[in-house]
């Protein structure tokens, strides 16, 4: 069995081309240095924009969560047949409303620390993951809370004639302001959970 | 100036690589991510008839729950069928959307088996259904809102339960609900699927 040997001739200059060497050293460490940098520059502005979207949609789900919370109504007249208040409370939809975008705010709050993990080290996989995941689970349940609460608000503005139900938007202008304010500003929030899952899905891909 | 060399002795190739029986470590790391890249695609192409599925299966029952009643009633409709309710509506056009959304999503899927090292059409596949996601959970939850009024009213707005009187239109109704969020369970493990495949190159 011949073995194969290559001689490589790794010339180094004296002391009077030192400081040359170690300047190429350094160019050498720079552009590693930057290289890695680069490859995860684009990363680090995406997490970025993720943390600062994440601070919104923090704003904007309290709103929400808080808009339909206080959404009550009592009229000044008396009827006999129809309740004269309307609160969030008499709706199980808007209760289901209130709680799940509650949650969704503090979920948000705690993703926060997961968000500068990625900033601090734009080339790690484990936290982007983490956070693809669990803003998939999130963006299901807000779906669920804006949808279901956009269709009892869509109902008390219109009734159904088919079934009798009257629409009580007649009534409690206010409630009905309020409720649909928050059912708007959580449908913003969908669309933000949307932008952060395809902002986590493009920094995870590699060249 | 005095010239300092090193001497490194590299032996050309290793004897067993010679022999061919060691492969070199690059290939096989290729060789093992697109291996299990590909096993991915091909249990996404399978999980996705799965929402298919439940999608055509939940816009039929939505669209087939007619019901007439056979008695009369000086106050209330004796027929009930999916587009008394414009939620409803929504739900099955909704769904009939998604439905032929993932037929249209197949070839992607196909194309993510035969080249299972590309990142565009897993991120495109990603957004997609993100965004299909989105519209499957806004249909399903406010046809669950509407079915939940119907079965159970509301006192404080005087909204009489129909399902007393329409058993049969009810129960497909919940029916197509449940469908659609086997549907969304569904979607939501592609999801997670394509950003594990995504970062393992």
């Amino acid at each position: 069995m011949a073995k194969e040997s290559t001689t490589i001739d790794v010339g180094e200059p004296s002391t009077v081309t030192k400081s040359a060497s170690h300047v190429e050293v350094d160019e050498k460490k720079k552009k590693g240095f930057v290289a890695a940098a680069a490859g995860g520059g684009y990363k680090r502005g995406l997490a970025i924009f993720d943390f600062l979207l994440r601070l919104a949609a923090i704003g904007i789900t309290i709103g929400a969560s808080s808009v339909m919370f206080t959404a009550e109504e009592t009229l000044p007249f008396f009827t006999q047949f129809l309740q004269f208040q309307a609160g969030y409370d008499d709706f199980p939809t808007f209760q289901f409303f209130v709680i799940s975008i509650a949650i969704v705010a503090s979920y948000l709050v705690l993703s926060l620390p997961f968000s500068i993990v990625t900033i601090v080290r734009p080339l790690a996989v484990a936290p982007r993951l983490i956070l693809l995941i669990s803003d998939t689970v999130i963006l299901t349940l807000t779906t669920a809370a804006a949808g279901a609460a956009a269709a009892i608000v869509y109902l008390a503005h219109n009734g159904n004639s088919n079934t009798n139900w009257l629409p009580i938007c007649q009534q409690f202008g206010d409630f009905c302001q309020a409720t649909s304010t928050a059912v708007v500003a959580a449908s913003i929030s969908v669309v933000f959970f949307v932008l952060l899952i395809v902002i986590s899905a493009i920094a995870l891909k590699r060249h | 100036m005095k010239n300092e060399s090193t001497f490194i002795d590299v032996p050309a190739e290793s004897s067993s690589a010679m022999k061919g029986k060691a492969p070199l470590i690059g290939v096989a790391k290729d060789n093992t991510t697109s291996g299990y890249n590909r096993g991915l695609s091909i249990f996404d192409f399978l999980l996705r008839l799965a929402p298919l599925i439940a999608a055509s299966v939940a816009a039929g029952t939505m669209f087939t729950s007619d019901e007439t009643l056979p008695f009369f009633t000086q106050f209330l409709q004796f027929q009930a069928g999916y587009d008394d309710l414009p939620t409803f509506q929504f739900f099955v056009i909704a769904m009939s959307m998604v439905a032929g959304y993932i037929v249209l999503s197949l070839p992607i899927s196909v194309v993510t088996i035969v080249r299972p090292l590309a990142t565009a059409p897993r991120l495109l596949l990603l957004v997609l259904d993100t965004a299909i996601m989105g519209l499957t959970m806004a249909a399903a939850s406010s046809a669950a809102a509407i079915s939940y009024v119907a079965h159970n009213g509301n006192q404080n707005t005087n909204w009489l339960p129909i399902c007393q009187q329409f058993g049969d239109f009810c129960q497909k109704t919940s029916g197509a609900v449940v469908s659609s969020f086997v549907a969304v369970v569904f979607f939501m493990i592609l999801i997670v699927l394509s950003g594990v495949a995504l970062k393992r190159h």
